[in-house]
């Protein structure tokens, strides 16, 4: 044999052992986190449930469902729309395994863009799974892509074009969940979870959607909720329910001219109130430090507390960081003012549950107490 | 001193270390730089690191082989050289003219796809060997094809820095036509002059006619030969106006070009042709892939936030400064992971300035990052459709030229406002 | 179209594991086994 082919041989051999190495740990991100069903879920049902053109593709997802005994309003919460912002997600786990509904009631979304939980994003540094301990032992999560898997969408266009207003954006943003709603049935796989969400607000007549999110800490709209012109008071009412609270928020009206997103879609083509919501992550932004499952779950990073010094920053930040206690401890109090603010106006369409932690439970006892320990293993 | 800025002295280190001291080339120092980075920084599980970086770079990959492929069948068809002789026979009195209408040639695929890249493996390489029959050197012609790729890449209508930067803040890509004309055509204009009008001039014209072989175009004509080319910057245009329907994308547009090479000139053996365009453009998409693990482990050690945060830690009179320096240097990575990683964070830095001039701007400095090497695609592809084997000749005539878009490009964020009121 | 950039793909990756088998310069043959890494793995729709 000669010399070149021998070099040949052990150059490929030596491809071959690094894409077997990396395509193990990209094969086991395919492996969904455990969620446990709560004393409060009373259904557990599937997006294409509501909308056929999901099913068995990689779009599909739980949706759990908490009725309550009595009659009243509805809410649904998106947890997961990005992957990669982890107090969305475990807040949606939140509701599911601690709320108890009473009147009304709750659907929940955790992986609402099931396919970017199967995948990072390249060149992001991103843990594949965070840990957070329980007292009845660790319970691991998934951290993913910001977007759909390039696996189950692919190739992206040059400029994505949203289909009902001809919004033109950078091409990677058409696996942007939060850009593509109204959705489309005949669409990308992400316009047709978009399509399949908007289905089950219409059919269910949901009457408040909550999309839970984070932004980076030098992101402007942070700490925040965007409200849709017609959930505005809703969104006031609340805002003033968490200053009580001590909880600073700040509120802001969904823009007009930016489309896909669901504070602005779900409002203009539903029925339902819809409110987006954020919390400081480190971990997606661009100053953060090292990237890691513990910036992950304490937000700590050094180069963000000098960039709040520089001024740069649309968060307080300090050595303390924001740690994942405080942005699920946030949104999950938000979710509990937003249906106190709705009973007060609408006593005759209640939305009560029980059972929610709040904002000062988090912070002294942590997310951990608050997670069921998971079935035993066969 | 901080851990993030010994990981980078250590992993800039072994990448020149490996490049100039030992003469590795570029891809396998930037892979050892990223092992080390990775190593020393204790990064867990570093395989799928190293290899998930490479991910960023995958659709650019697909879209440059393609495109040499395009390129190298249209050569070996007798098109390219027959295309040159029909252009001159044509315009031979009309030098001035020709430079400029050239450049804008060259533009245009880059206005159409947004991508650099494009511009000079296709108008660029159509054009530089009539630059060369003109009188051209192969550096001003090197030099001249890379400008117009990087004006073209940020000319209107499609220019993804800008929309990646406007994406970070939450600002829709509308509104950006006149800013972008202003920032692009005006130096267009000048740089065609500049290297272009000197070089005609001494030329005699007369002789350039004759030296041109015509045989090719005589035995197929015009319309067959030039028919791959016609299709390419129509499927172009239609993937631009209607990509509902002809939404094809680079790669298959390219593919299909190459396929109709086969059967409109020279018979060639396209298998042959093919495997020559990879192996020519193999040192390029080796780069790209090195470069992909660089900056997963960059970003995994913390060292890219290092860098960001320093580059915002100036006082603001040095802002403009620091925007005009560390934009295309960062860019010598990838000139679209600037705009994400520096053009963002300035973007919000600049929230006082006209925000779609400011944004606009931006992606006009950032473009400069295709001229910076190890990366530079923009001049290595150039130095290569010229004929050069090494593109540092080409690198150096870029350096004035550079500065004066950086300037062009600061000035318009400065004036924003003013600029903004006059239309 | 998914199908169609895979064959993409799939012709791209063929044609550089023939340079990787037909050069003789080393250096080609360490850079074409990095392009190969990704490529491949997107071919088999692991990532």
């Amino acid at each position: 044999m000669q010399k070149h082919t021998i070099s040949a041989i052990i150059c490929l051999a030596g491809a071959l052992v690094a894409a077997a190495i990396a395509g193990a740990s990209f094969l086991a991100m395919r492996k969904p986190d455990l969620i446990v069903r709560g004393p409060g879920v009373t259904d557990v049902k599937m997006l294409s449930d509501w909308f056929p053109g999901l099913k068995g593709t990689p779009g599909d997802t739980e949706v759990y469902i908490l009725k309550g005994a009595d009659d009243g309003a509805s809410m649904l919460v998106l947890g997961g729309t990005h992957p990669n912002e982890p107090a969305g997600h475990i807040a949606a786990i939140m509701l599911i395994e601690n709320a108890q509904p009473k009147s009304g009631t709750l659907y929940v979304i955790p992986r609402a863009n099931a396919s970017g939980f199967t995948a990072n994003d390249p060149q992001e540094g991103a843990p594949q799974s965070f840990t957070i301990q329980t007292p009845n032992g660790p319970r691991v999560f998934r951290y993913g892509s910001r977007a759909t898997n390039p696996i189950h969408q692919w190739p992206d266009p040059n400029v994505y074009i949203h289909a009902s207003s001809g919004q033109t954006l950078s091409g990677s943003e058409t696996r942007n969940l939060n850009r593509g709603y109204p959705g489309r049935p005949d669409g990308t796989l992400t316009e047709r979870v978009c399509y399949g969400i908007v289905q089950l607000i219409k059919k269910e007549n949901v009457t408040i959607t909550v999309d839970l999110h984070e932004a980076s800490p030098e992101y402007p709209v942070i700490n925040a909720i965007v409200a849709h012109p017609k959930a505005m008071q809703l969104a006031s009412d609340m805002v003033l329910g968490l200053e009580m609270q001590d909880i600073k928020i700040s509120l802001e009206p969904s823009p007009v001219n930016l489309r896909g997103l669901t504070h602005r879609e779900l409002g203009d083509f539903t029925d339902t109130l819809p409110v987006l919501m954020e919390t400081a992550n480190a971990s997606q932004g661009r100053l953060r430090g090292r990237t890691d499952e513990a910036l992950v779950l304490t937000g700590k990073d050094k180069w963000y507390v000098r960039a709040e010094k520089l001024g740069r920053l649309y968060v307080p930040y300090d050595e303390k960081g924001h740690p994942l206690e405080e942005r699920v401890g946030r949104h999950v109090t938000a979710i509990s003012e937003l249906m106190n603010s709705w009973n007060l106006e609408h006593p005759e369409k209640p939305l009560e549950f029980e059972g929610l932690p709040g904002y000062e439970d988090f912070l002294t006892k942590g997310i951990g107490v608050f997670l069921l320990p998971l079935p035993a293993k066969n | 001193m901080s851990q993030e800025f010994l990981l980078f002295i250590l992993m800039v280190g072994v990448f020149a270390a490996g490049c100039f001291a030992l003469k590795w080339p570029v891809s396998v120092s930037m892979l050892l730089a990223a092992v080390a980075g990775a190593l020393a920084g204790g990064v867990q599980n570093p395989i799928r690191h190293l290899v998930e970086g490479t991910f960023g770079y995958v659709d650019t990959i697909l879209t440059i082989a393609t495109a040499m492929m395009f390129m190298t069948g249209f050569r070996d068809s007798g098109a390219l050289e027959a295309l040159t002789a029909a252009v001159i026979r044509k315009f031979n009195k009309l030098p001035g003219l020709l430079m400029i209408l050239l450049t804008f040639v060259i533009m245009v695929p880059g206005m159409i796809t947004g991508s650099s890249t494009a511009s000079v493996l296709t108008a660029g390489a159509v054009v530089a060997p009539m630059f060369a029959s003109m009188g051209m050197s192969a550096l001003d012609s090197g030099a001249l094809i890379s400008i117009a790729a990087i004006l073209g890449m940020i000319a209107p209508p499609v220019n993804i820095p800008a929309m990646i930067i406007g994406g970070g803040i939450d600002m829709p890509y509308v509104g950006f036509e006149i800013p972008l004309i202003l920032l692009t055509f005006p130096l267009a204009i000048a740089f065609a002059f500049w290297f272009g009008w000197r070089n005609v001039r001494k030329v005699d014209r007369s002789k350039v006619v004759e030296s041109l072989d015509f045989s090719a175009l005589n035995q197929y004509g015009a319309w067959r030969l030039f028919s791959p080319l016609i299709l390419i910057f129509v499927l172009m245009i239609l993937d631009k106006t209607v990509p509902r329907v002809f939404g094809l994308g680079m790669p298959l547009i390219f593919l299909l070009g190459t396929a109709l090479t086969w059967v409109t000139g020279k018979r060639f053996e396209i298998l042959k042709s093919a495997k020559k365009a990879i192996e020519d453009v193999l040192p390029v998409l080796g780069i790209l892939v090195g470069v992909g693990m660089f900056i997963q482990i960059m970003t995994a050690t913390g060292v890219r936030g290092f860098i960001v945060v320093n580059a915002l830690s100036v006082p603001p009179a040095l802002l403009y400064v620091m925007i005009a320096v560390s934009i295309p240097l960062f860019g010598a990575i990838s000139a679209f992971g600037s705009s994400s990683v520096l053009g963002v964070p300035f973007m919000l830095a600049l929230l006082g300035k006209d925000q779609i001039i400011a944004a606009a701007s931006l992606s006009l400095i950032a473009a400069l990052g295709d001229f910076m090497p190890p990366t530079a695609l923009a001049a290595i592809f150039a130095a290569r459709v010229v004929g050069l084997e090494k593109y540092g000749g080409v690198l150096k005539k870029l350096v004035v030229p550079g500065l004066i878009i950086a300037v062009y490009g600061i000035l318009f964020i400065l004036f924003s406002k003013q600029i903004r009121a006059l239309y | 179209m998914f199908y169609i950039y895979l064959a993409i793909l799939a012709i791209v990756l063929a044609l550089t594991v023939w340079v990787l088998f037909d050069t003789k310069k080393l250096s080609l043959q360490v850079t074409a086994a990095m392009v190969i890494v990704p490529l491949l793995l997107r071919l088999l729709m692991i990532k």
